[in-house]
């Protein structure tokens, strides 16, 4: 007996133990049925971003569900499961296709500045337990002052009347804060 | 969502399955359903005509076994098109029957030719028997919609057409029996432009009505 035989099999037994109400049975035919489904969907459509890939996987398990009274265990289980998967990645190749029709790639990226700096897309701190580290190392007033001007973004106005102390004291506070943090992380890195 | 947060979610949900029965067991719970309702209005309504010239005549019975048939044949194929895997031979099956039924109802139209000439193929307006046919339609298309939307919806569109077939057949099967024996170029425009204008609607409305809306749920 060859292997795909026997695979068929064993597919089969675990899908009629599922379809009897055998939830672990259920949970070992979709762990096993996962990587088949994902080598498929990778050896058809093998230019597929890896998550467009995990989405048609999804999408094939989620309909096995939803189809799971037609399948009669009398018949062979993997030619069920590849017309199911077929079908699923017709659907996701019209998907695609009406994707990419409707998006222009433009491979230039607008700069406004020739300075380096002014072109980063996304800049954030990496370090985010040494920034909570010298945040909580700052003197209370500062402290205060930057979580409200800076995290909580209230006006100078209303965060003066939250922490009682004057508008004028916040600006020397958040001032003296931004520096010791800039000193604290600088020092680290 | 990973995959294998799906996988858990899946395998939580899992109950005992009822298992479809097969095709052919199913078009018959359909006809089980179909055939009595039909009987009933025909019951109702035989009051307005006398059946026993039409029921004598061998090319009414043609058509009427060629029009039953072609709801039987249509309801399977329906019904196997739900089936992942299944032979799709199945889907031609409805052919046979429904060339015969259109061939009985083209023959027809040429014998009215030969036998009033133009005037035998002079169509009328028949909005009359709308209602008849709104009403008679009714129980047999909820009873298919419900079944096939129990089925996977592999081909939607294809299956609903098939489906719109059946119950415009069976339908039609049911009004020969009290509709005044008319033309036949009025049965070939009226009743059998039902079933087409049915069928097509149907195949454009497929997606709508079955599609994998219970997989997109369970996101």
């Amino acid at each position: 007996m060859n292997q795909g035989t026997q695979q068929d099999q064993h597919l089969t037994s675990l899908m009629r133990s599922a379809q009897d109400g055998d939830s672990s049975a259920y949970a070992a035919l979709l762990n096993e049925v996962a990587p088949l489904m994902r080598q498929t969907v990778r050896r058809r459509f093998g230019f597929l971003q890896p998550q467009d890939i995990e989405d048609l996987v999804q999408d094939v398990l989620l309909s096995l569900h939803a189809a799971r009274s037609t399948y009669d265990p009398a018949r062979p289980f993997l030619p069920w499961l590849m017309a199911i998967a077929r079908n699923r990645m017709a659907d996701g190749a019209r998907r695609h296709a009406r994707r990419s029709a409707n998006e222009v790639a433009d491979g230039r990226l607008l700069e406004t500045f020739p300075a380096e700096d002014t072109n980063m897309l996304l800049s954030r701190y990496g370090d985010a337990e040494a920034l909570a580290q010298a945040m909580a190392d700052l003197p209370p007033g500062q402290r205060q002052a930057i979580e409200l001007l800076k995290l909580r973004e209230l006006s100078l106005k209303e965060a003066a009347a939250a922490s009682g102390t004057s508008v004028g004291a916040l600006k020397v506070a958040v001032h003296r804060g931004i520096a010791a943090l800039r000193k604290a992380l600088g020092a680290k890195g | 969502m990973e995959t294998q947060e799906l996988i858990k979610r899946l395998a939580a949900d899992t109950s005992t399955v009822r298992r479809l029965h097969p095709p052919w067991r199913r078009a018959v719970f359909w006809l089980a359903i179909a055939l009595p309702y039909v009987a009933a209005v025909v019951r109702s309504k035989l009051m307005m005509v006398d059946p026993s010239q039409t029921l004598a005549d061998p090319r009414f019975m043609i058509e009427q076994a060629a029009t039953f048939a072609t709801a039987v044949t249509a309801a399977i194929a329906a019904f196997c098109s739900t089936v992942p895997g299944f032979d799709r031979r199945m889907l031609l099956l409805p052919l046979a029957p429904l060339a015969l039924w259109i061939a009985s109802v083209g023959h027809g139209c040429v014998q009215d030719w030969l036998r009033f000439g133009a005037d035998g193929l002079a169509i009328r307006p028949d909005w009359e028997c709308l209602p008849s046919a709104t009403i008679i339609g009714i129980v047999p298309a909820i009873a298919m919609v419900a079944m096939l939307r129990r089925g996977a919806p592999l081909y939607p569109r294809l299956t609903l057409a098939l489906g719109a077939l059946a119950v415009a057949a069976i339908g039609n099967f049911g009004m020969q029996f009290f509709h005044f024996r008319d033309a036949s170029i009025m049965m070939l425009f009226w009743h059998l432009g039902n079933v087409a204008v049915l069928s097509l609607l149907a195949g454009w409305l497929g997606a709508h009505v079955l599609g994998w809306h219970h997989a997109k749920a369970a996101r």
